[in-house]
């Protein structure tokens, strides 16, 4: 985290594509798609428990692993399990979608800025003032 | 004072102290002093957020709810971890491209409204405060634990409560963000530490998850409880209720020793919403350089997470097995416990830590402890002082504030907040609550959480994920949901145990939708913000994200060549 070394105001940086609303807006839908899905098999696999727990008696009474059954296993272990795997997947998702779908138009002649009534700024204002 | 306590203080104090000397803020600017200059990185983000987020409840509360209430308790673990789904999924990115400074600020910009601003100050400030108290309260039980009596005439408890909260508020009102960072990153990797010795330990000691879960749970579960006989009260051992099976005892590892089915669904529900709404723990995006930065650190932090509260689970049931034989050979312990029952829940991972280590083991859960709830302090003062010093006195009060008069603001508010929490934890000693509750320290987190869920969490991701939200809308849904799930917290602590008080108790299940509802209806009646088809494009667009990517390859680049020369 140091604050020197930072190239200058004339860098390439400044050469960076901008994304038109309409790319924006695509890639915006894709993503809430993505957001969606994955929140809903969030839902289900967290709504199974309490499912599980009153139509299945092996949920609860079994032993597996460990000599425990698969309902503790279950809130114990594998459910932090689970969600890791569902957060990096839909993770490397979003950011695939994202870097298909953004970033490949040329720069228009105007400034972002000009484009849009934007709001009153704030962390950038901030920073310059 | 033993000497093991006055080396868990010195070494807690040595940590905390020279983080924040090492880590000091260079610039006297607000970017710097709320945002630690938005350059943290992926895996240090991930520990902050991490120590950010487990606070006093996690650490005590988890471990305690388990031990008092056996596979119910697990919910809060549950619930804890799950919440960080729908912050990947719905907020982590989107909020960061945003980039404002706190959660009020990112609403009112969003919807282009200061009313929707200010009153989401207040609803963050409720959230911080319930937040707070448990915190200390935390600190308050751990002196009492190691030390064992208070300086200038006070109990030990309220001396624990003062001087952990005295020490951090200092701390963060003078390292800012950026020594918050690191004292959180640091205070995160000695938690987690410590919870990983504990397993050690005890799984070299014989310990066996699943043997120990089936012993338990061969007789029905027992707490203590203060009953009154005839004109005087003593503690006795009361058998649980089942909530799901009246007719048989609640036992440990089956559910409905604290929980019927909608309970459970209900606590889950509450804290897995109310994590996208909690500010000091969505604060610590804007610090990431880029939203998928923001959204990597995520993964991280279910990922460490997740860890640490597996272990938080084994070590409640260690616990419940351990301690009935352990009171039998350690006088220290029948002071503590009732027919090998511990009285106070939350003492369950102290006393572990002292049978297996004696004074030493029992200072390093001390000190853990005592960082679990400075490191959550830090980041609810922080997020205070964002919105009292940002979006109140920068915003409303001084908007010609120079950028020393903004930070000095953002000091002041931290210290006053912290004497706030400090004064209401005082007030609200903890054994006096433990029948009526689980454990104290993670009920009152759950308020928290249910405020942040309903009354913060649809509005965020409706402003994030519907163009049609307008400022009334966003304002009538957070008022909606915030008073509805204060006044159904309030009115579950005054009925009797059933279905209805479970969903009062954790009532974000009733009171999100009701928000999003209300939020939907009065925007479609309302006019969105002009701005809303750029702001689209801020939130949904990555130009800012590869910009920030190509400045920093362009750094490391221009790193190497000098290096080189």
């Amino acid at each position: 985290m140091r604050y020197d070394d930072v190239p200058s105001a004339e860098s390439p940086v400044q050469d960076e594509v901008r994304d038109t609303p309409a790319e924006a807006d695509a890639a915006f839908r894709t993503l809430r798609r993505i957001a969606i899905t994955y929140f809903t098999v969030f839902l289900v696999i967290v709504a199974a428990f309490p499912v599980l727990t009153m139509t299945l008696p092996w949920w609860t009474e079994s032993r597996v692993t460990g000599n425990l059954s698969p309902g503790f296993l279950f809130a114990g272990v594998g459910l932090y399990l689970v969600l890791a795997v569902l957060g990096i997947a839909a993770a490397t998702l979003s950011s695939s979608v994202e870097s298909r779908m953004l970033g490949h138009q040329s720069p228009g002649p105007q400034s972002f800025s000009a484009e849009f009534d934007l709001p009153e700024s704030g962390a950038a204002d901030e920073a310059d003032r | 004072m033993t000497t093991t306590a006055v080396i868990t203080l010195a070494a807690v104090l040595v940590i905390v102290l020279g983080v924040s000397v090492l880590t000091r803020p260079r610039h006297s600017s607000t970017v710097d002093f709320y945002l630690a200059g938005q350059r943290v990185g992926v895996i240090t983000n991930s520990w902050a957020i991490s120590g950010d987020y487990l606070s006093a409840a996690s650490f005590l509360g988890v471990a305690a709810a388990v031990y008092v209430s056996g596979l119910d308790g697990a919910w809060y673990a549950v619930g804890f971890a799950a919440g960080f789904v729908p912050v990947l999924l719905l907020v982590a990115a989107p909020l960061r491209r945003y980039g404002e400074f706190s959660l009020a600020d990112f609403l009112g910009r969003r919807l282009d409204s200061d009313a929707v601003r200010i009153s989401s100050v207040g609803v963050v400030q409720l959230v911080i405060l319930c937040y707070l108290v448990p915190q200390s309260v935390g600190g308050g039980i751990t002196w009492e634990l190691l030390v064992g009596h208070g300086i200038f005439g006070l109990s030990p408890y309220s001396t624990g409560v003062l001087l952990s909260t005295a020490v951090i508020a200092v701390v963060v009102a003078f390292g800012g963000m950026r020594g918050t960072t690191w004292n959180q990153a640091v205070q995160f990797l000695l938690l987690f530490s410590a919870l990983i010795w504990l397993a050690v330990v005890l799984t070299a000691d014989g310990f066996r998850y699943g043997d120990a879960v089936e012993q338990l749970s061969q007789q029905p579960l027992t707490n203590p409880e203060l009953v009154d006989s005839g004109d005087q009260q003593s503690w006795q051992l009361v058998e649980e209720t089942n909530f799901i099976q009246p007719e048989e005892p609640a036992v440990f590892g089956e559910p409905g020793a604290r929980y019927g089915h909608l309970g459970q669904v209900a606590l889950v529900v509450t804290l897995g919403l109310g994590t996208a709404g909690l500010p000091h723990v969505m604060n610590r995006y804007f610090t990431s350089p880029t939203g998928r930065a923001a959204r990597s650190t995520t993964v991280w932090v279910l990922v460490l997470i997740g860890a640490f509260y597996a272990l938080a689970v084994m070590m409640g049931t260690a616990a419940r097995d351990i301690i009935p034989a352990a009171a039998q050979e350690h006088p220290w312990l029948r002071e503590l416990t009732v027919d090998g029952v511990l009285r106070v829940p939350e003492h369950a991972l102290p006393v572990l830590g002292r049978i297996y280590g004696d004074e030493a083991g029992l200072g390093l859960v001390a000190a853990a402890a005592l960082i679990a709830a400075m490191s959550t302090v830090a980041g609810l003062l922080l997020a205070s002082a964002a919105t009292w010093g940002h979006d109140v006195y920068e915003r409303h009060i001084n908007p010609r504030a120079t950028q020393r008069q903004a930070v000095w603001a953002g000091r002041l508010t931290t210290l006053v907040a912290a004497a706030l929490a400090a004064g209401l934890a005082i007030a609200l000693r903890p054994d006096a609550y433990t029948p009526a509750m689980p454990s104290l320290v993670a009920t009152m987190v759950t308020w928290a959480f249910a405020v942040a869920g309903s009354a913060l969490t649809p509005v965020i991701v409706l402003a994030i994920w519907w163009r049609g939200t307008t400022a009334p809308g966003a304002l009538a849904g957070m008022l909606t949901g915030a008073c509805l799930a204060v006044a159904m917290f309030l009115t579950a602590g005054m009925m009797q145990p059933s279905a209805l008080r479970e969903l009062m108790a954790a009532p974000t299940l009733l009171a999100a939708p009701a928000a999003v509802l209300v939020t939907v209806l009065i925007s479609r009646k309302t006019r969105p913000p002009a701005s809303v088809d750029a702001a689209w494009v801020i939130m949904h667009g990555t130009a800012a994200d590869r910009q920030a990517e190509r400045l920093a390859t362009l750094t490391v680049e221009e790193r190497r060549r000098r290096r080189a020369r």
